[in-house]
């Protein structure tokens, strides 16, 4: 595989620095902070997508600095798992900004927070282009801190209380990743990301076990693994691109990334099919599944039922890598795109609920369909991707979920997602239902509710975003689709000379 | 032209014109009804051309796939035009366009009536994407769209019944799409393909659990829309509760689609040889000569009109699955010409409930004394729908349990045979007190609307055309069945391309 050096990579990360930069600098004007916002996001976007031709070919960009310790350096490679990643991230910024800038409207602190906002986008390509996981740590701190001030946007009690916990979490995450780094730098001597599996020569098996759960305990905070998954919920109260911001484009794909390159290219399918705890991993994955569908169901405010289901979600991924074969693999990766497009989706609609109607509870959620029609047509896009419904991106996942199972042996799984898809119906279809089939509650005198006022700037994002669900679903495999990249980025990590098909 | 004749365009054309037109009327806010009725007229009658068009393509063979786009590589969306898909999509295209001019006169005339026309268009798009399916995955895909569609319609009506009924609906119908999809992917696992081909894609190397498992997920899953007996629950329940031209066409074609998806499983996934092999179809005869026999009783327990024939439409379509089983030709082309016939008189019946329903408001049967007398039309079609379905020559119910009892004979199945017999010796049990009842003496009590005692009522005219006709249709398809161009000659070429022996001479 062709390395070149290529500034790209760096000038993806600088994009967005520079533009929390200037949006620091214009302080009050709101045109300027929507100009660096937009503009930053165009550009990187536009270097992040001008990579994809060269990693489709095989080519792998790489730019380095200095040496951090010993033969670790602070670099950046852009290979096919981490520009999917990249990606997924960079276009879904976009989306956001656009929706940020009229949700936020009015507003206080808006410099805080669209500053803190482009900082996470950049920590966050910084996070998918790392090289060494020294890097992708140092940058995954980053987010965490430059998370913490959207989270408690709103400044008043609950919002801080949900900052605190978000943060006593994912530091104390960040506390064992370091952890397990330092056993993982003693044990083989370098931190690489490069190759599949620098584990497999270390001599000594006993610290493995050790590593293993460290670094996946600590990815698993921020990938809102069960039991480590309180501080989503509760991060509930932040605005809705927040948590487009932490479900959808950054933060919780931070913590699935750092568990796909833990499994891919720390240790190696090899070596994790002799030891055998990815059995384990994937139990326990699935029985988050469930559970946390069970949960969901069983939530009465619209985003605590979306933040239940990212839990659901994120351990398709984990279930995905922990069964070590190839179609599963892809399932995963391809699962961080289909996730993040049906959940911002849902997101986005949830917060032009709120903003047009002011409600946030699902038993309010009666007659909003014929209020917002576009937007709960969007919603239910969303929702049959969810329920795994054949032209939506969610069965995409779905199917290669099962197959790879089945290539697993591990039959079993197809049975969890067939549960799974009937719970995600159970949860998402009284929604829709009540927003399409109940005539609105009337509060007296207005017997027809009047449509809901919502800003284009809104609605045009919520539909771009569903647009790209039936996408994802329907031509995955088109040529312009990141389908291609995944399939790279599976053929990498198991080695395999042929395509998958 | 020619490129329209070569590929399966035509399907194309036949799913997305309903669709649209769907579309179309649910959506334009219809000021003067006649304008709206025409285009629904309009989009009816062209879907309804299309597919006889498409039938005529069929007998010149089965076509080559239309790829419309891939899902993910390798399985595709794709469509064909065969013999059997054919005479589904002309009988559904039929069905609903009775059932579109039944509701004209059912529904009140006010805006909601768009959303029942628009959204039944759209079903009928589905349902021929359905027969027109070349693979188990676009099979699904229409099977999913129009099984959520018939949502809104079961609970059109918005009363507290209709929603339990839709509830239950739902709950059903998606965990057998849930298990077909299991199975779908079984059958991936094992083939690596599945794209239907007569004689089955399944490679008969394949390990027999899986292949079992696949089978039972399959066959459970659609089983659910079939009704097969232990999976039927929904149907006597939706069938009230929705309004009746729609109970029509789910009784006449939707839970038929389900046996239409059972058997391409059986015939095109795993093929007559594997299935031998396998050993399931001794199980599948015996699950569905139980549902012939019980389902039938369960009918003459019920007094509701509309209860009662969803009862019986449970009993008859295992008469299909009952015939499916045997692999024999002229059996199976019995069992398909009996769907098509079946959802003639099954619908006819229904717009006869439908049109008692809206002129009296009566459900039970035991209410309905004389109410022939009184509407003399209803009444009479009523009769002889209720005598096709007993299987009374020369009506259309006659031919597909003849031919069907007679590939039963040829192959030894004696069994079977008695099963049939029981099952329409049943069905006269069922029906016969209804003819009886509606032409005794009428009721002191009876609810005449200020009419003189002995005159009859004026039957409402949209309802009565719809009866009419599916009467009309019974009377034909019996008389002239065997003339070319009618469904058992379809049937017949769907049997031989199925399973690859002529069905007779």
């Amino acid at each position: 595989m062709p390395e070149l050096v290529d500034i790209r990579p760096l000038l993806a990360v600088l994009a967005s620095l520079l533009c929390a930069g200037a949006v620091f600098t214009v302080r009050q004007s709101a045109r300027w902070r929507a100009f660096w916002s937009l503009a930053a996001a165009g550009i990187k976007f536009a270097l992040v997508w001008s990579m994809l031709p060269g990693a489709l070919a095989g080519r792998v960009y790489v730019y380095q600095f200095g040496e951090l310790l010993p033969g670790v350096a602070f670099g950046f490679r852009v290979d096919a798992l981490g520009l999917f990643f990249a990606l997924v991230s960079s276009t879904l910024w976009i989306v956001t900004t656009v929706y940020a800038l009229a949700y936020m409207r009015g507003s206080h602190s808006l410099p805080r927070f669209f500053g803190f906002f482009a900082l996470c986008i950049s920590t966050t390509v910084g996070i998918a282009f790392a090289e060494n996981l020294l890097t992708l740590f140092v940058f995954y701190e980053l987010l965490t801190v430059c998370t913490y001030p959207l989270i408690m946007h709103n400044e008043d009690l609950a919002a801080r209380r949900a900052g605190r916990k978000y943060l006593i979490y994912t530091l104390s995450g960040g506390g064992l990743i370091l952890a397990g780094m330092i056993v993982l730098y003693f044990t083989t001597g370098t931190l690489s990301l490069a190759e599949t599996g620098i584990l497999e020569e270390a001599i000594g098996r006993s610290w493995l076990l050790a590593i293993f759960l460290l670094l996946i305990a600590g990815f698993g905070v921020k990938a809102a693994l069960m039991p480590l998954h309180a501080w989503l919920p509760a991060a509930m109260v932040a605005p809705t691109p927040v948590s487009a911001l932490l479900h959808a484009v950054a933060v919780v794909k931070a913590g699935v990334f750092g568990i796909l390159r833990t499994i891919y290219n720390v240790f190696g399918i090899d070596l994790l099919r002799d030891l055998g705890y990815a059995d384990w991993l994937a139990v326990l994955a699935g029985t988050v599944i469930v559970i946390a569908s069970v949960n969901a169901l069983r939530q009465k405010h619209i985003k605590a039922r979306l933040a239940w289901s990212t839990i659901s979600q994120l351990s398709y991924i984990v279930l995905a890598a922990a069964l070590l074969t190839p179609l599963a693999a892809l399932a995963a990766i391809i699962h961080i795109a289909n996730q993040a497009f049906s959940k911002i989706t849902m997101f986005f609609v949830a917060g032009a609920i709120e903003r047009g109607t002011g409600k946030k509870r699902v038993d309010e959620l009666a007659g909003v369909g014929r209020q917002m029609p576009w937007t709960m047509a969007a919603f239910t896009v969303a929702s049959l991707s969810f329920m795994g419904v054949p032209l939506f991106a969610g069965f995409v996942t779905k199917w290669y979920l099962s197959l790879g199972a089945l290539q697993a042996g591990e039959g079993i799984y197809v049975g969890v997602m067939v549960i799974s898809g009937l719970l995600n119906a159970s949860y998402w279809l009284p929604m829709i239902y009540l927003a399409f089939f109940r005539p609105p509650q009337t509060h007296g005198q207005d017997a027809s509710p009047k449509p809901a006022r919502v800003s284009p700037m809104m609605v045009v994002p919520i539909l771009i975003c569903a647009a790209y669900v039936i996408l994802l679903g329907a031509g995955a495999s088109a040529p312009a689709m990141p389908f291609s990249l995944a399939e790279a980025a599976v053929r990498f990590a198991f080695e395999l000379k042929v395509p998958l098909e | 032209m020619s490129a329209l004749l070569s590929t399966p365009l035509l399907a194309l054309l036949a799913i997305l014109v309903p669709a649209g037109g769907g579309l179309v009327v649910l959506t334009y806010p219809w000021k003067r009804r006649i304008s709206g009725l025409v285009m629904v007229g309009l989009v009816s009658l062209a879907s309804l051309a299309m597919t006889v068009l498409i039938a005529r393509l069929a007998v010149l063979g089965i076509r080559e796939e239309l790829v419309l786009f891939q899902l993910v590589p390798p399985l595709r969306v794709a469509l064909r035009i065969d013999a059997m898909g054919a005479l589904f999509a002309m009988t559904v295209a039929a069905t609903c366009a009775l059932a579109l001019v039944h509701a004209v006169g059912y529904l009140p005339d006010d805006k909601r009536q768009w959303r029942f026309h628009g959204l039944l268009l759209i079903s009928l798009g589905s349902m021929i994407g359905l027969s027109s399916a070349a693979n188990l995955i676009t099979l699904l895909l229409f099977y999913e769209l129009f099984s959520l569609l018939a949502y809104p319609l079961i609970v059109h009506e918005r009363t507290a019944a209709a929603f339990r009924a839709g509830l239950k609906y739902l709950v059903y119908i998606l965990s057998g799409g849930a298990l077909v999809f299991s199975g779908i992917v079984v059958v991936f696992w094992l083939a690596d393909s599945v794209t239907f081909l007569p004689g089955g894609v399944l490679p008969s190397a394949a390990p027999t659990g899986p292949l079992i498992a696949a089978c039972c997920l399959l066959v459970a899953g659609f089983g659910v829309k079939a009704a097969l007996m232990p999976l039927h629950g929904w149907v006597p329940d939706a069938h009230p509760a929705a309004p009746a031209p729609f109970s029509a066409v789910l009784s006449g074609v939707m839970v038929a689609a389900g046996i239409f998806a059972i058997l391409r499983v059986l015939l095109e996934i795993f093929g007559p040889a594997m299935l031998d092999r396998l050993g399931v179809l001794p199980w599948l005869a015996g699950v569905a000569g139980f549902a012939v026999i019980v389902g039938a009783i369960r009918a003459v327990a019920e007094d509701d009109l509309k209860r009662r024939l969803a009862y019986s439409t449970i009993s008859q379509m295992a008469y299909v699955s009952l015939a499916a089983t045997l692999l024999n030709p002229t059996a199976l082309a019995g069992a398909l010409v009996h769907i098509t016939h079946h959802a003639f008189f099954k619908g006819g019946l229904f717009f006869c409930a439908g049109s008692i329903l809206a002129l009296t408001g009566l459900r039970k049967i035991s209410r309905m004394r004389g109410l022939g007398r009184r509407m003399p039309w209803t009444g009479g079609t009523l009769t002889l729908l209720a005598l096709a379905m007993m299987g009374i020559p020369p009506l259309s119910g006659f031919v597909g349990k003849w031919t069907l009892g007679t590939g039963m004979v040829e192959t030894g199945g004696f069994a079977h045979l008695a099963v049939i017999l029981a099952g329409s010796l049943l069905a006269a049990v069922y029906l016969w007190p209804v003819i009886y009842r509606i032409w005794q003496q009428p009721a002191k009590d009876d609810p005449c609307h200020g009419i003189p005692e002995g005159e009859p009522w004026a039957e409402p005219g949209w309802m009565l055309f719809a009866v009419l006709a599916a009467g009309l249709a019974t009377v034909v398809l019996g008389i002239a069945a065997g003339l070319p161009g009618f469904p058992l000659e379809l049937a017949r070429m769907a049997a031989e391309q199925l399973l690859g022996a002529p069905a007779w001479k």
